[in-house]
């Protein structure tokens, strides 16, 4: 009799099925129903949606050499942090061999670390339709249901998850890890809610004293640096003043891109000026744009003019972007300069992030304007980045280049933005040569 | 002598004809393809459907010599991997004047004629070959890229829409749009893929800076 009414519910339950189901759509509608009956404790009814979506017709293996280095370049920017990378690389993977559910859940991860659950959630459920027993990617799923508010159907995925673990005491200490610390309500939400019906039906929801199985990855102690090795760490005294220059304000140079009708027009560069997102660049950088996007650093914003001048030639753009730190405009404008070396950073003809050095040849006054005449090399794509001091403060902006001579190359003087409107003293700094802050 | 001249005006007018009602054809054909595009530009899959349809009903040219065709695209293909680019077209187009209907060498041609930055002729080869074929997701997706690279935003629009609709693997395909929405430097390109997984309801992220394209002032 329960035998006819399983039967009768799977009829049902197909019957409903949409008439028309492209692929996607067939796989999610297995994913759910496991769900559906894992929430309602018919583990019955998951096994045999499960043995169903195992049924399923599977695609056909791509080129399994390129997807595993793909794949594992992915895992190492993953481990790293760098997601981005990690998405490029798991994504190459996963187009050179969509058959791999391991590869399928890791881009489904990723995804979910770039809080993009929408992507992520199609990936964790093809990744289902590939492996519908593999524990890893019920979690993950449970996760990026809370992760979209939908406490419920995480709940139900993080049952599979349980039920489907190998280890299942491992399982059960992952969900208490993330029932109290993940930092999403429903994520917590729905593990506290698993690990509730997973305790109504065990005796105990996996209990365990290993130290080993507390699902957090073990680490590994660091070998200690061998003699003569030189250690290369952030803010190491290894490090050059040139190097220490760089290292301060290349998260601080912004990439300025403009676009006409959709497409993109201009590059140039710009420097942030406040923690909340203020950037500083040319005007004829931002010439006829009409939308503005910028990267400084890692971080990316679209942008809008706040304030722009011909002469000088300057624009200040406000984004989106927060910082803990902004560059110094140096106010100094005097004879002392001149021989001081300077550094320039910027984006010339796309190239990211050029640091270049030279020197500051003189002081000229063009038009009414003051500007820092120096030797660092500058081109189309430059315009508008910093040029700093040996302190890490801003002594100009890079603006102009004469096309005779060599090395006759011209930034709008701090000074001259400082003692202008575009100059906000409660979000920007400025100091003095000589005077703090100082990098090294 | 009369009948000999009379012989020879008659079978140039049989082979005027013959040629005209070809060209015809391949024109019709071509203007299906279009249409193919138009309509999936248009979020129209049914209509798309109807057009694949109409081309699927068309008889496949007769072959003169398929086992040559087949050795030419053989030859070709081993031309195209190790990068003898001139070698490989002479064989492609050697292999669709033995078999005007394989659709293999056609495919090959267009993605040998967009190699070599021959837009025109890759778009001819490829709406050839998905006339003959026009669920291949492949020439959709090398189309695409054709009408890309020539800032015909519209026309990639549809193409890639026809990929997605005849990707054997759609969630590969999905993959496949995000990642040219995301990492394509060439805006038209970059955008169709966008716009094409808004039609589709896919979930997409555009890049808020584009990828930067390769410096063409660089030099060895």
């Amino acid at each position: 009799m329960r035998v006819l009414l399983k039967i009768l519910a799977l009829a049902i339950a197909l019957a409903l099925r949409p008439a028309v189901a492209g692929q996607y759509e067939t796989f999610d509608y297995h994913v759910q129903q496991m769900i559906i009956h894992a929430l309602a404790g018919d583990m019955a009814s998951v096994q045999t949606f499960h043995e169903l979506l195992g049924s399923l017709r599977q695609p056909e293996p791509g080129d399994l050499q390129q997807a595993r280095s793909f794949s594992q370049q992915g895992q190492e920017n993953l481990g790293r942090g760098n997601l981005k990378s990690a998405l490029s690389a798991f994504r190459q993977a996963f187009i050179a061999d969509p058959a791999d559910p391991d590869i399928a859940g890791s881009l489904a991860l990723t995804y979910l670390r770039l809080n993009r659950p929408r992507e992520a959630e199609r990936l964790a459920v093809y990744a289902l339709s590939l492996a519908p027993a593999q524990a890893t990617h019920w979690l993950t799923l449970g996760e990026i249901y809370g992760q979209l508010g939908d406490a419920q159907r995480a709940t139900g995925a993080l049952i599979n998850a349980y039920q489907f673990a190998q280890d299942q005491p491992r399982m059960a200490a992952q969900l208490r890890q993330l029932a109290t610390t993940h930092e999403t309500d429903k994520v917590r939400i729905g593990a506290l809610q698993a690990l509730r019906a997973i305790s109504a039906t065990t005796a105990s929801p996996g209990a365990s004293n290993n130290p080993g199985e507390t699902g957090r990855p073990v680490q590994a102690p660091l070998p200690d640096p061998q003699p003569g090795e030189i250690v290369r760490t952030e803010g190491s005294s290894t490090e050059s003043p040139r190097q220490k220059v760089y290292r301060h304000a290349i998260p601080l140079t912004c990439l300025i891109v403009t676009f006409q009708n959709g497409k993109t027009a201009n590059l140039g560069s710009g420097l942030l000026v406040s923690t909340d997102g203020l950037v500083m660049t040319n005007s004829h950088v931002i010439e006829k744009a009409e939308n503005l996007a910028v990267r400084c650093g890692d971080q990316e914003s679209r942008a809008e003019v706040r304030r722009r001048s011909k002469t000088p030639d300057l624009a200040l753009l406000a984004t989106s972007l927060k910082t803990r730190d902004s560059l110094v405009l140096n106010e100094t404008y005097n004879r002392d300069l001149v021989g001081l070396d300077v550094f320039v950073i910027g984006n010339p003809y796309g190239l990211e992030g050029t640091f270049s050095t030279g020197i500051i040849s003189g002081l000229r006054e063009i038009d009414g304007v003051r500007y820092i005449q120096i030797s660092a090399p500058i081109s189309p794509g430059n315009s508008g980045g910093p040029v700093l001091l040996r302190d890490g403060t801003v002594i100009g902006i890079a603006t102009l280049g004469s096309k005779v001579g060599q090395n006759l190359n011209f930034a709008i003087a701090a000074a001259e933005i400082v003692n202008s409107r575009f100059f906000d003293p409660k979000r920007m700094k400025s100091g003095r040569l000589n005077g703090k802050p100082r990098v090294d | 002598m009369r009948n000999v001249w009379l012989m020879f005006i008659s079978l140039l007018a049989a082979g005027f004809c013959i040629s005209l009602v070809f060209a015809q054809d391949s024109e019709r054909n071509r203007f299906f393809v279009q249409q193919m595009i138009d309509l999936a530009a248009a979020g129209n899959q049914q209509g798309v459907q109807t057009m694949q349809r109409m081309l699927e009903q068309n008889s496949r040219p007769t072959a003169l010599d398929p086992a040559a065709a087949n050795a030419s695209v053989q030859w070709g293909q081993a031309a195209l991997q190790q990068d003898r680019l001139d070698e490989a077209l002479k064989a492609f187009q050697q292999a669709v004047q033995d078999d005007s209907g394989h659709v293999e060498a056609f495919n090959h041609l267009g993605l040998l004629y967009r190699k070599l930055n021959r837009f025109i002729d890759a778009e001819r080869a490829l709406q050839q070959a998905l006339s003959l074929e026009p669920t291949r997701a492949g020439a959709w997706f090398q189309l695409a890229q054709i009408y890309g690279l020539q800032n015909d935003q519209r026309r990639a629009v549809g193409a890639l829409a026809n990929t997605y609709l005849y990707a054997q693997n759609p969630m590969k395909a999905e993959e496949i749009l995000r990642y040219i929405a995301e990492d394509e430097a060439v805006d038209a390109l970059r955008n169709a893929a966008l716009e094409t997984l808004h039609l589709y309801h896919l979930p997409a992220q555009p890049a808020i800076v584009p990828p930067l394209a390769p410096n063409p002032a660089l030099f060895k």
